[in-house]
C-alpha cells in the first residue's frame, strides 16, 4: 500500500541531500609566494633558484596544495621578484584556464578544481619554463578523503649550475647541450633525502603506501625500487600504463606517475634514479638521486 | 572418486611439481683486469664476471638462466684486487641481506667470497649487477642478464603465459672510453667503509651496444633475428645503460609488449616500439605474416636532451613458413671471405646434391640491390665471385637460394 508524501519530509530530505553534497565541495584558500633565492647543494655550491613558497622567505622545496576531490582551491599567487613571473597547471583541463600572468611584485588570485585524484604540477611558464627549470615547480595532491593510505611526495630536479647561472642573469642557454650535475628530490640530495619525512618512505608489511612523483626538472628520470614491485596508478604521459606492476619507472619531464606499493618483507631498501649519472650530485657519487625505505 | 585415490593423484601432483624446481648453483668470478676490444679495434680496460679463473670477464657477464621456483646460490669470489663488489638482483626483490646494496647488506673484498640465496621469483627478465659505486662498477661492464622460466622450464612466457618457438635477446648499454682508464676504474676506497664517495667523470659515450657489440662488431657475429611466418618467438630486452633506447620493429613482425620488470603486462600493447629507459625491461611476442627482410632500430637517447645519440641496428629475415619444409643448412659450409670486402666477395660453398642456386643482396631497409643467378651447380665444394655492382659502404644481407627456397642468410659489408 502505498503512502501519502508529506511535503514537509519531502523538504527535509532535499535540504539534507544538498547539504550531505555541499558538505563534500568546500573551498579551500592557500597562498604561495614565488620567491628567488640560492639554493644550497649537496656540496655547499649555490645554485641561483625560484621556488613557490609557503611565506615571502626563500626556501628551495616548493610548497605541496592539497584538496580533496571537487574541491575548489583558491590561490593568491604573491610574485616577490622584480621581473614578470607565471602560473600554470599542467594538463589542466578545468572550465577556466589557470594560466596567468603576474607582474614584478604583485598577485593573482587563481581557482581551480579536479574531478580525479592524483598528482598535478604546477609551475611557472614564464620565459619558455626557465623559471621552472630554475626551480619554480610544484605538486598539487587531490586526494579522496578517509583513504587509510600512506602518502610519500617527491618533487624531482635536475640542474646544471652554468644553466641556472645564466638564466638568472637573462643569458639564453642551449638546451642540447644540457648535462645536469646536481639531482634532487624534494630540494634535497643524498644522504639528505632520508632526513626528509615527506619523501623517505617508511611504513610496515602489509600497508598501503603511495609515492607521488613529479618530474618539474628537464631530464627524464628512471626510477628504480629495490625490495618490491609497484603498482602504476596513475601516469599522466601514459594513462594506459595504469595497473602495470613494476620495478623500474621512467618519469618524464613535467609527468606525474603514483605508485600503489603494498610492501610483503621487512627491510632497508634502496630507491634511486637507474640512469646512474643521476645517482651523483657535483660529480661525487652517491650524492644524487638516492634514498631509501625502511619497512618493519 | 575415493578420497584415497583424491590424496594419491594430489601427492603424485605435487611430488611432480617438486620434482622440477632444483638447487641451482652458480660461480661467478669478480675480476678488474678484463679487457675488451671496440668495433674501432680499440683495446679498453674493463671490470666484470667470469664463470672460471682462466676466462676473461665478458661485458655482458653470464646470463644465468633459471626455473621459477628453483633454490638459487650464488658464489661470488672477488679475485680482484681494489674496491669491493657485490651483486644486486636488479627486479627479483630478495631479502635485504642478499639486495647486494653494501652498506645495507655486505660487499665482499679481495679474495672473498660472498653469497647470495634466494628462490626465483615470478618467470621473467631480469639483470644482475655490480652496486659498489655503482655508476662506475656498471659502466666499467660489471652486469649481466638473468632468466626466469616458468616452473617446467618451458618455452612460455611465463606460467600459463604465451608459448613461443624461439627466443631472442637484447641486452643494451653504452661506453664511454673516458671510464675506462685507470685512474677512473681504480677509484679510491676505504675498506673501513661501505659507502665510497667517487668522482666520476662526464658521461659522453661514444659505443652503443648490443649484447656487447656494435656497429661492424654486430655484422660480424651475424647476429639476425631469423624467424617463419606464423612463427611465435620472444624477444626480451633489457636495458642496463645510462640512456634510454627506443626499439622499433618492422611492422611485418606484428610486435606485441605482453612482459615488462619481470610482470605481464596487464593489458597487452600493440606497437611497434618500445621504449625502455635504465633499468627497464621489456617483453615482446612476433608473429610475422610474410616473409620478408628488414630491421630493427634501436635509437639510443639522450636522457637529458632526449635527443637521439645513435642508432644500432639487427637484421630481420623472415623466410619460410613456420613448420614448413626446413632446409638442411649444416652442410652447405659457407665461407665469406673478405667480409668486409672492398671489390669481390668470395663466396665458398658445399652441395650435397646438385641444384640450381640464386644470390639475392638485400639492404637494411629491405629493398632488394641486387639478383644473382647462376644456373646449375653439381655436388661438391664451389666458389662464386659477387658484389662487385654493389653500392660500397653499406652492409647487406646476403640471401642464397636454392630450388625449396632460401637455404642460407648472412650479413656482409662492402667497404
Amino acid at each position: 500500500m502505498l503512502r501519502k508524501s508529506n511535503p514537509l519530509r519531502v523538504a527535509l530530505l532535499a535540504v539534507g541531500v544538498i547539504c550531505a553534497f555541499s558538505s563534500y565541495a568546500t573551498i579551500v584558500s592557500d597562498t604561495v609566494y614565488l620567491n628567488r633565492g640560492t639554493m644550497l647543494a649537496v656540496d655547499s655550491t649555490n645554485i641561483p633558484y625560484f621556488a613557490f613558497n609557503n611565506t615571502s622567505v626563500f626556501d628551495r622545496e616548493n610548497e605541496r596544495l592539497f584538496l580533496d576531490v571537487d574541491d575548489t582551491m583558491e590561490l593568491l599567487v604573491i610574485n616577490t621578484d622584480s621581473l614578470t613571473h607565471g602560473f600554470d597547471i599542467k594538463h589542466y583541463t578545468g572550465v577556466n584556464s589557470v594560466n596567468s600572468v603576474i607582474p614584478a611584485n604583485s598577485s593573482i588570485l587563481v581557482s581551480f578544481q579536479f574531478q580525479e585524484e592524483g598528482a598535478y604540477i604546477f609551475y611557472d611558464p614564464t620565459q619558455s619554463e626557465s623559471f621552472r627549470y630554475m626551480g619554480a615547480g610544484g605538486m598539487i595532491v587531490c586526494r579522496s578523503p578517509n583513504a587509510n593510505i600512506h602518502r610519500f611526495f617527491w618533487n624531482m630536479k635536475d640542474h646544471q649550475v652554468l644553466f641556472n647561472e645564466n638564466l638568472n642573469q637573462g643569458i639564453p642557454v642551449d638546451w642540447t647541450q644540457y648535462y645536469p650535475n646536481y639531482f634532487t628530490i624534494n630540494g634535497n640530495s643524498n644522504p639528505y633525502i632520508n632526513e626528509d619525512s615527506d619523501a623517505r618512505v617508511t611504513g610496515s608489511v602489509g600497508d598501503t603506501i603511495y609515492i607521488y612523483m613529479v618530474n618539474t626538472g628537464q631530464s627524464l628520470h628512471s626510477i628504480h625500487l629495490h625490495g618490491y614491485h609497484g603498482e602504476i596508478i596513475q601516469s599522466s604521459k601514459f594513462p594506459s600504463h595504469v595497473g602495470r606492476s613494476k620495478d623500474t619507472v621512467p618519469v618524464y619531464s613535467m609527468e606525474v606517475v603514483i605508485l600503489k606499493i603494498v610492501p610483503d618483507q621487512p627491510g632497508e631498501y634502496p630507491v634511486h634514479d637507474h640512469n646512474l649519472v643521476a645517482v651523483s650530485g657535483g660529480n661525487i657519487y652517491p650524492n644524487g638521486m638516492f634514498l631509501t625505505m625502511l619497512i618493519n | 572418486m575415493s578420497k584415497f585415490t583424491t590424496t594419491l593423484i594430489c601427492s603424485f601432483g605435487i611430488l611432480l611439481f617438486a620434482s622440477s624446481q632444483q638447487d641451482l648453483n652458480f660461480l661467478l668470478i669478480a675480476r678488474n683486469t678484463g679487457e675488451k676490444i671496440l668495433t674501432n679495434n680499440d683495446t679498453i680496460r674493463v671490470f666484470g664476471f667470469a664463470q672460471s679463473l682462466g676466462e676473461q670477464p665478458g661485458v655482458p657477464g653470464p646470463t644465468l638462466e633459471m626455473n621459477e621456483g628453483d633454490s638459487v646460490h650464488i658464489d661470488l669470489w672477488n679475485v680482484s684486487q681494489g674496491a669491493p663488489h657485490t651483486i644486486h638482483l636488479h627486479g627479483l626483490d630478495v631479502d635485504q641481506q642478499n639486495d647486494g646494496v653494501p652498506h645495507l647488506s655486505f660487499d665482499v673484498h679481495h679474495m672473498d667470497h660472498g653469497y647470495y640465496h634466494f628462490k626465483a621469483p615470478h618467470a621473467g627478465t631480469y639483470l644482475y649487477h655490480c652496486h659498489v659505486a655503482s655508476t662506475i662498477h656498471v659502466q666499467a661492464g660489471m652486469y649481466g642478464l638473468i632468466i626466469v622460466r616458468p616452473p617446467n622450464g618451458s618455452n612460455t612466457t611465463w606460467n600459463g603465459g604465451y608459448e613461443y618457438t624461439q627466443e631472442h635477446s637484447f641486452f643494451l648499454s653504452e661506453i664511454d672510453t673516458a671510464w675506462h682508464t685507470d685512474s677512473v676504474l681504480l677509484h679510491d676506497h676505504d675498506s673501513t667503509l661501505t659507502i665510497h664517495q667517487v668522482e666520476i667523470p662526464k658521461f659522453d659515450p661514444q659505443f652503443f651496444l648490443i649484447n656487447g657489440l656494435s656497429d661492424q662488431q654486430l655484422i660480424d657475429s651475424n647476429t639476425v633475428f631469423n624467424s617463419a611466418v606464423g612463427q611465435i618467438d620472444y624477444t626480451r630486452l633489457t636495458n642496463i645503460g645510462f640512456c634510454g633506447v627506443r626499439v622499433i620493429f618492422p611492422p611485418e613482425l606484428n610486435a606485441r609488449i605482453i612482459a615488462s620488470d619481470g610482470r605481464p603486462l596487464p593489458a597487452e600493447e600493440i606497437s611497434d616500439t618500445v621504449y625502455l629507459f635504465p633499468g627497464e625491461r621489456f617483453g615482446v611476442l612476433t608473429d610475422p605474416s610474410i616473409e620478408f627482410t628488414g630491421q630493427i632500430t634501436f635509437d639510443y637517447i639522450d636522457m637529458n636532451t632526449m635527443m637521439v645519440k645513435n642508432a644500432q641496428v639487427i637484421p630481420v629475415n623472415i623466410s619460410g613458413f613456420a613448420g614448413g619444409n626446413e632446409v638442411e643448412i649444416e652442410t652447405f659450409d659457407l665461407k665469406l671471405s673478405p667480409n668486409p670486402f672492398k671489390e669481390k666477395l668470395e663466396v665458398e660453398f658445399k652441395l650435397n646434391q646438385a641444384e640450381g642456386i640464386s644470390f639475392q643482396f638485400v639492404d637494411f631497409s629491405g629493398r632488394i640491390v641486387e639478383n644473382v643467378s647462376l644456373g646449375n651447380f653439381d655436388i661438391g665444394k664451389h666458389t662464386v665471385v659477387l658484389g662487385e655492382k654493389l653500392p660500397s659502404n653499406k652492409p647487406y644481407i646476403l640471401k642464397i637460394f636454392g630450388e625449396n627456397g632460401i637455404i642460407q642468410t648472412a650479413t656482409v659489408v662492402k667497404l
